[in-house]
């Protein structure tokens, strides 16, 4: 379900709704592209060698940290990415089928909101990992933090993309050619259920 | 304010998140945030429950589910399958749309996940359907209903997430799943004969040419079988299990059937990474809404006013559940709303004894059902996409389909049997 035509350099960064991203932040997209699938990668190997150490009779305990730690980090950094690239589930498209000063105003409102939840998700997800420093986990003895560090940096990454569709969005219009999600996200391939 | 009245408003401003635009995963934590307000809950605390809700290992399987429907679909092992399905159903009245519901069945035991199953099936399928004359809406239809079986037979995302979040046995849920799916399938295959979409007939396939087609998708149609014989042998969990399917496809399916696909894995392990970020965020904020709602005390609000309707009469509250999750499913996508209902649901299921696995596997059903249903039928509007036609017209089409679903749920809540036989003959349940 790959994305058509070009090269894979080219098309690790979406280009739709191109004219609602800067191209000094493409390299955090592509980033978070290829650490998502690092990530992936990661806990499909600690899994399939803690399948093995056991089977083995030499099990790895701190495998599963690693495994859990890389999932967590992964489901908050593809979550980031999927912000930039507008791919996350949507109830309703009622903006997409307005213009002007309606969508406008729409698509504020809906922008702001995310942003207070970013915002929300970087202060007291900071907070919980600074509790997580004093929480180790076992048997490696790393701090938690190592792990819930994810959720500040996943808000943070989030308000950067929020504030940078708002910006570009209200200096050129929120409209596009290809005005529809689902094309966007028919074409990468589904997820979920 | 009252407990009740808070829950209410945030389900109202979810929806009206949802309706100006939020994601969903950010709509469900906006209205949390507003309805910690109104508690002594702490900011902290949200947080917290959002990351121990995704801190659980058995949701580790749905990223590897994703992983080899991305695989097997990037690198057109689809097509094999479906020249296979071709082969066996090709001919009989409905032709192309039969192949489309035996096809679906199929990549429901690799992926799990039904929009992986519209973007692959519907990529192969829809094109040479419009081109022998079947309407792209019916076919829109079709695709998207027989995708929803991807939820039924193991592997099932769903499952996963019922089963982690209820502590019923997944393994139990992906057994329980493979006679649901089965009729649906059956279900829609007896509609597509009788409301035949297209005059268009086929000749019967060879038996040599479908033994040679049956040679060709032998590699990946092992995998359900792979998944759910290494289970139930006790050889690994599903999360293993998962792992063992990504590494079979890697080693053995793409090298053997599609070696030039190889250089692309890490695009797919890219796209699957994000891919699956998406369902495991909703878990994240429907775990924090799960929490205040919990908190609120709504699941023993529900309770006893399910009490007061249907007293514990296991039918009736089975009845109303699955009342509560279809409203649920046109509005909410079915992760969340798995996460957030499981709590209430199994006070019910203690209320009126029903059998967890049961009540599971018919809720799993009822929410995949929401995935063709308006307006957030999302089955439903990526396979329109995909035909290039309008929602409205592929909703038209789709009501018909509904009564296959009616019908299905209905048997399953009337008869246990149908859910519970086949776990039974593994000492699941």
């Amino acid at each position: 379900m790959s994305a058509s035509g070009g090269t894979p350099r080219q098309t690790i960064v979406l280009q739709k709704e191109r004219h609602l991203k800067w191209r000094s932040l493409d390299v955090v997209e592509r980033a978070l592209m290829w650490l998502s699938g690092l990530l992936l990668a990661t806990f499909t190997v600690t899994v399939f060698l803690d399948v093995v150490t056991r089977t083995t009779g030499t099990p790895i305990l701190w495998l599963q940290e690693v495994t859990l730690g890389a999932f967590v980090w992964g489901v908050f950094m593809g979550g980031a990415a999927a912000v930039r690239r507008n791919e996350h589930f949507l109830l309703a498209r009622i903006a997409r089928s307005l213009g002007g000063g309606r969508r406008l105003v729409l698509e504020t409102i809906s922008h702001v909101i995310l942003l207070a939840v970013a915002i929300f998700l970087a202060v007291y997800g900071f907070a919980f990992a600074l509790l997580g420093l004093g929480l180790y986990s076992q048997p490696s003895g790393t701090p938690l933090a190592l792990t819930t560090a994810a959720i500040p940096v996943s808000g943070i990454l989030i308000a950067l993309f929020t504030i940078e569709r708002l910006v570009n969005g209200w200096q050129g219009g929120f409209e596009s050619d290809e005005d529809d999600l689902y094309q966007t996200y028919a074409e990468e391939g589904g997820a979920g259920e | 304010m009252s407990d009740l009245m808070i829950v209410g408003l945030m389900a109202f401003l979810f929806v009206l998140f949802g309706v100006l635009g939020v994601p969903v995963p950010f709509a469900v934590i906006a209205s949390v945030i507003v309805g910690m307000l109104f508690t002594e809950i702490s900011p902290v605390t949200i947080v917290a429950e959002m990351f121990n809700g995704i801190n659980a290992v058995p949701l580790l399987a749905v990223p590897f589910f994703i992983l080899v429907g991305e695989l097997m679909a990037s690198s057109n092992v689809t097509e094999r399958l479906v020249g296979f399905a071709q082969a066996l159903v090709g001919h009989i009245r409905g032709g192309l749309a039969q192949v489309v519901t035996v096809v679906s069945m199929f990549f429901a035991g690799i992926s799990g996940s039904s929009s992986a199953d519209v973007a692959a099936i519907g990529r192969v399928m829809l094109p040479p359907m419009k081109r022998e004359g079947y309407n792209p809406a019916n076919s829109a239809a079709l695709v998207a209903a027989a995708s929803t079986i991807a939820n039924m037979i193991p592997p099932s995302i769903m499952a996963i997430v019922y089963g982690a979040v209820g502590g019923v046995s997944i393994a139990a849920l992906f057994v329980g799943g493979v006679v649901p799916g089965v009729m649906v399938g059956l279900g829609l295959m007896i509609y597509s004969y009788f409301f035949g979409f297209s005059e268009s007939v086929r000749e019967r396939a060879p038996f040599a040419e479908v033994v040679r087609k049956a040679g060709g998708s032998v590699l990946p149609l092992l995998i359900p079988f792979m998944i759910v014989g290494g289970i139930l042998g006790g050889l690994f969990t599903p999360t293993e299990a998962g792992m063992v399917a990504v590494v079979y496809t890697i080693v053995v399916v793409i090298p053997l059937l599609a070696r030039g696909h190889l250089r692309n894995l890490p695009r797919d392990f890219m796209h699957a990474g994000v891919l699956y970020s998406l369902p495991m965020m909703a878990v994240a904020g429907a775990s924090a809404l799960a929490y205040v709602i919990a908190y609120l005390r709504a699941p023993t609000a529900v309770s006893g006013l399910v009490e007061g309707i249907a007293g514990t009469n296991a039918t009736l509250i089975m009845v109303l559940i699955v009342l509560a999750l279809v409203i649920a499913g046109d509005f909410l996508d079915a992760i969340p709303t798995i996460v957030i209902a499981t709590p209430v649901i199994a006070g019910l299921v203690e209320l009126g004894g029903i059998d967890p696995v049961h009540m599971g596997v018919v809720a799993i059903v009822t929410l995949a059902f929401g995935l063709i249903t308006p307006p957030y039928g999302l089955a439903l509007l990526l396979a329109t996409t995909f035909a290039e036609v309008p929602f409205s017209r592929g909703l038209v089409k789709s009501l018909p389909i509904y009564v296959v679903f009616f019908v299905v749920i209905s048997l399953l809540v009337l008869f246990p049997g149908l859910v519970l036989w086949l776990p039974g003959v593994f000492d699941l349940v």
